[in-house]
């Protein structure tokens, strides 16, 4: 399983990829923005997306708008500060499949990630 | 900076543009910029609104001419790259702390690998010695999930980021505001690729974690629902 993170603080990219780590996924790859997340995505292989909402170049929601214009499929899980209703309705909306507000612990990280892949 | 300071920094602004646009024809109050509206692509936040009653500041038509139209006022720019730079720093800090936790739980595992590899030697089949080899594995089990507590405690970092850059935003606005009313013509520099969308619930993030996944839980839940019926 490889799974692709993006967010544009390196210290989130880390926690995460720790995270994903601790719960058996390795196999990890990461980007600073939307924009570079598509380039990642463009490099084949990925089969999970775990992305941040507010960043530069390219924010979350417009990247995940452009990865469902051609892949509806790929499970996409956001993890954002972002916690309005009317902001985590947008982000499913846009074709986010499950949503997680930060600070996260790690066990909920797992939670929303075994059920997308369950 | 204080709400307090906002607030009476535009005060003083809205009282200098009365008074410039009553002498010069410059441009109206309601073309002032919002200092509480976001970034382009992001939503308004919640911001209190100005007190009623302004908070005393010196007469601003008279601090405004004081200084000539020519010169840009470099205290607010400065203060930008100034809390720009604490973001930075702290980010740069935050991986050294994460590097040295990596390190630990290397370390860790390394002590495990040894501590079971002992646990087989002939000469610790004492009941005495391999309970003792236990306690130690479950002392380094305890000592490990420690670190990544730790590390997972890390996320306060990038929520105060955000948080300063919406403060950053404010001064931003605030500050363009003003050049804009002394008529310098300069601008904040602030180059496209640094622009991000703010979080506008971010003032209200605090840092306990999954504060807020009920909440997310629900809406999720309530859209999926809503979905299926449709």
């Amino acid at each position: 399983m490889k799974i692709l993170v993006v967010d544009d603080s390196s210290t989130m990219r880390r926690i995460i990829i720790n995270t994903l780590s601790r719960i058996g996924y390795t196999n990890v790859v990461e980007a600073e923005h939307g924009k570079a997340g598509l380039e990642k995505l463009a490099q084949g292989g990925i089969e999970m997306i775990v992305t941040d909402w507010n960043m530069p170049e390219m924010d979350g929601l417009e990247f995940v708008g452009v990865v469902r214009s051609t892949d509806t499929s790929i499970p996409i899980l956001m993890v954002t500060t972002n916690a309005a209703k009317e902001d985590i309705v947008s982000a499913l909306q846009a074709g986010v499949n499950n949503y997680v507000v930060k600070p996260f612990t790690p066990e909920t990280l797992k939670e929303k990630i075994e059920s997308l892949l369950g | 900076m204080e709400q307090t300071e906002i607030d009476a920094l535009m005060t003083m602004g809205k009282s200098s543009k009365k008074s410039k646009t009553a002498s010069s024809g410059a441009k109206p109050a309601s073309e002032a910029p919002d200092v509480n509206a976001p970034a382009a692509d992001a939503k308004p936040a919640p911001v209190a609104p100005p007190p009623a009653a302004p908070a005393p500041v010196p007469p601003p038509a008279a601090s405004a001419a004081a200084k000539p139209a020519t010169q840009k006022p470099e205290q607010p720019a400065r203060l930008i790259t100034e809390i720009g730079s604490v973001t930075s720093v702290t980010e740069r800090e935050t991986n050294k702390v994460m590097d040295k936790l990596d390190m630990i739980s290397r370390l860790l595992d390394r002590q495990k690998d040894l501590i079971t590899g002992m646990m087989g030697n002939e000469n610790a089949q004492n009941p005495a010695i391999q309970s003792a080899i236990q306690q130690i594995m479950g002392a380094s089990s305890d000592i490990q999930n420690q670190v990544y507590e730790a590390m997972d405690l890390m996320q306060f970092q990038d929520i105060t980021r955000q948080k300063l850059e919406r403060i950053i935003h404010h001064l931003r606005q605030i500050h363009d505001y003003i050049l804009d009313l002394l008529g310098t013509g300069f601008q904040t520099e602030e180059q496209e690729h640094h622009k991000v969308s703010l979080s506008r619930t971010i003032a209200q993030t605090g840092t306990t974690p999954d504060e807020n996944k009920p909440h997310a839980d629900s809406v999720v839940e309530e859209f999926m629902r809503a979905q299926k019926k449709d």
